[in-house]
Order: structure tokens, then C-alpha cells, then sequence
């Protein structure tokens, strides 16, 4: 088993751009300390119609309330919010790239936690002998010898289809069978009863792959599936 | 005098239906429209079971209020299944509830 950097298509070359947005950063270096109540605020201001930020602090009030939140966890909010009216601002199908490029990002951040910056990686692909590779490149990986994971990011539970979990399952069993052991991740910014339900439908094998949701992403930086 | 919870949980349930109406006219995704919106009926009625008598504060229920203007403000149906997750977060989290 090993890591390839994926082929840099015309695809892939818009894309990076959208992953090298300042926003991008910025929005996940928020995420990244935010309390499950800030990560929903996040979701729903980037899925929202209305830019106007005192709705949204009139529909949260425990994150925007001076008695319910400090002023430090206020703040944290308002930076939260602030970045989120400015990727909904973005036209239709930028948002929704930018959203997706965020998932990832934020991903790779908690991983770094946990696993060090120097073994996460974007966009790789992971080459079986004997096994033709994927097309599509994993979202994030880490890249440790002794105990690698690769992962795909979903915005919404909705992404939850058979072609990642298939993806993901299949890596994972062609590692096994060259002796190795490769973690598998699908990490969704979503709630985890919406995930539940979406993956209730799939017939896919997915018994071995760790779902991360909304609900759980510190486990990213915590602890290993 | 104050409101209670269970006045509140069925504004958002009467809401929320109407999303579910829009959101099952992506007709690929009825199946997961209707076990989406069974799952989180069920997760805001057992709150309002528990805690339906509950007073709460006038900043709860306009958030909830502000919330329900939120979704019936989306017309796209893709939106609306992204909302179908969503909108029951938000109403958890304005009454202190996990989702």
C-alpha cells in the first residue's frame, strides 16, 4: 500500500483554488475550537437564505446572548458567524465548493491534533499492487506507516451514497489483504441522526468505516477509530 | 404570560412539514425525505413530551419563530432536504436540547 498525489486534472486545478481560499482557512481555523452549538450556527448561516447577521443571532440565542455565552464565546461566535455570511455570500455553486473545501479542511486540521501536521495529506490517492487505482483521490489522509487513514468529506449527509462507501470499504480491505491494517473515515458536517438514517438506507458495506459527524468531530483529534 | 415549550415544538412541526413537502419533490430522494422528517418528528415530539408544560423565554420562542421565517423562505428543494438536518438543530439548540 502507498500514497500517490493525485493527477492534476482541470478539476482538480479549480478546486485547489477554491482549497486555497483565505476563507476557506479562516473558517476552519474557527471550527476547529467551536462547541457543536457554534459548528450548527456555521451549517446553518452557509445553507441559509438571509444575510442579515441579527437573524442569526436572534435565531441562537445561547451562542449570542450575554447570559447564556461569555464574551469570549460571543466573540468566538461573531467571528463564526462572520465568516459564514461570507461564504454564503458567494453565488450558488462557489458556496457550495467553498463549503465542501471547509469540510476538509477542518478535517485535516483536527487530524494534525492528533496525528502531526507533517503525516496529513490532501487529496492522495493509495495504490494496492495488483489493484487498479481509484479515480477519485481521498479527501485527507494520514500518511503514518505503521497506522495510515484515509477519509472522504461530506457537507451534508445527502453526500452519504455507495460509491464513497464502496470507495472507502474497499480500500480498506485490499490493506488487509496485503497484511496492513488502513483506517477508514467518512466524515460528514452533519448531524449524526441525519447521517444515521442516510447510511440506514445504504446496502453498501460500511460495518468498518468510521463515521464522524457533526455531532463528533472532536473524536478527530482525540482518538483514533 | 410566559409560553411553554409544546406551543413552540408544534410551530416548528407545522413548519417543518411544509419543508418536507418541498423537499420531496426531488423525487430521487422521497425514501430519505420521509425517514429524515420521521426521524427528527420523532426527536422534537419527545422533547415536547418531556417538557411541554416548560415556561420559557421570550428569546427561545422568537428564535424558533425566526427559524420557521428562515425555511419558508427557501424555494429551492435541495436546499430544503439540507434544511430538513438543519432546522431541527437550531430548534434543539434554542431549547437547550441536544440533537
Amino acid at each position: 500500500m502507498r500514497f500517490q498525489d493525485a493527477a492534476r486534472d482541470a478539476r482538480a486545478v479549480v478546486y485547489a483554488g477554491i482549497q486555497a481560499d483565505p476563507l476557506v482557512a479562516q473558517a476552519a481555523e474557527l471550527l476547529t475550537t467551536a462547541t457543536l452549538g457554534q459548528r450548527i450556527l456555521a451549517r446553518a448561516v452557509m445553507n441559509g437564505e438571509t444575510t442579515d447577521p441579527g437573524a442569526w443571532r436572534i435565531m441562537f440565542p445561547r451562542l449570542f446572548d450575554a447570559a447564556s455565552a461569555d464574551d469570549r464565546q460571543r466573540a468566538v461566535s461573531e467571528a463564526i458567524l462572520s465568516a459564514a455570511l461570507a461564504v454564503a455570500d458567494r453565488g450558488e455553486q462557489v458556496r457550495s465548493q467553498v463549503r465542501g473545501a471547509l469540510v476538509e479542511e477542518l478535517t485535516a486540521r483536527l487530524l494534525a491534533r492528533r496525528a502531526g501536521a507533517a503525516v496529513v495529506r490532501r487529496e492522495r490517492r493509495i495504490l494496492f499492487d495488483g489493484v487498479r487505482a481509484e479515480i477519485h483521490p481521498y479527501d485527507v489522509t494520514v500518511e503514518r506507516e505503521s497506522a495510515p487513514e484515509a477519509y472522504d468529506c461530506k457537507w451534508g449527509a445527502r453526500g452519504i451514497n455507495a460509491d464513497v462507501l464502496y470507495q472507502l470499504d474497499d480500500a480498506r480491505t485490499h490493506a488487509s489483504d496485503e497484511d496492513g491494517r488502513l483506517v477508514v473515515g467518512l466524515v460528514v458536517f452533519d448531524a449524526a441522526r441525519s447521517c444515521q438514517v442516510r447510511l440506514d438506507a445504504q446496502t453498501a458495506p460500511h460495518e468498518a468505516t468510521w463515521l464522524v459527524s457533526l455531532d463528533e468531530l472532536d473524536a478527530l483529534a482525540e482518538r483514533p477509530a | 404570560m410566559p409560553e411553554t415549550v409544546q406551543p413552540v415544538i408544534d410551530r416548528a412541526l407545522s413548519a417543518y412539514a411544509d419543508l418536507v413537502g418541498l423537499g420531496e419533490s426531488i423525487e430521487d430522494e422521497w425514501s430519505y425525505v420521509n425517514d429524515l422528517a420521521e426521524a427528527w418528528n420523532q426527536r422534537l415530539a419527545e422533547v415536547g413530551e418531556l417538557r411541554g408544560p416548560e415556561q420559557i423565554s421570550p428569546a427561545v420562542g422568537g428564535a424558533v419563530d425566526r427559524a420557521i421565517t428562515e425555511i419558508g423562505l427557501i424555494t429551492d428543494p435541495h436546499r430544503a432536504i439540507d434544511w430538513l438536518s438543519t432546522f431541527p438543530q437550531v430548534v434543539l439548540l434554542a431549547l437547550d436540547e441536544a440533537p
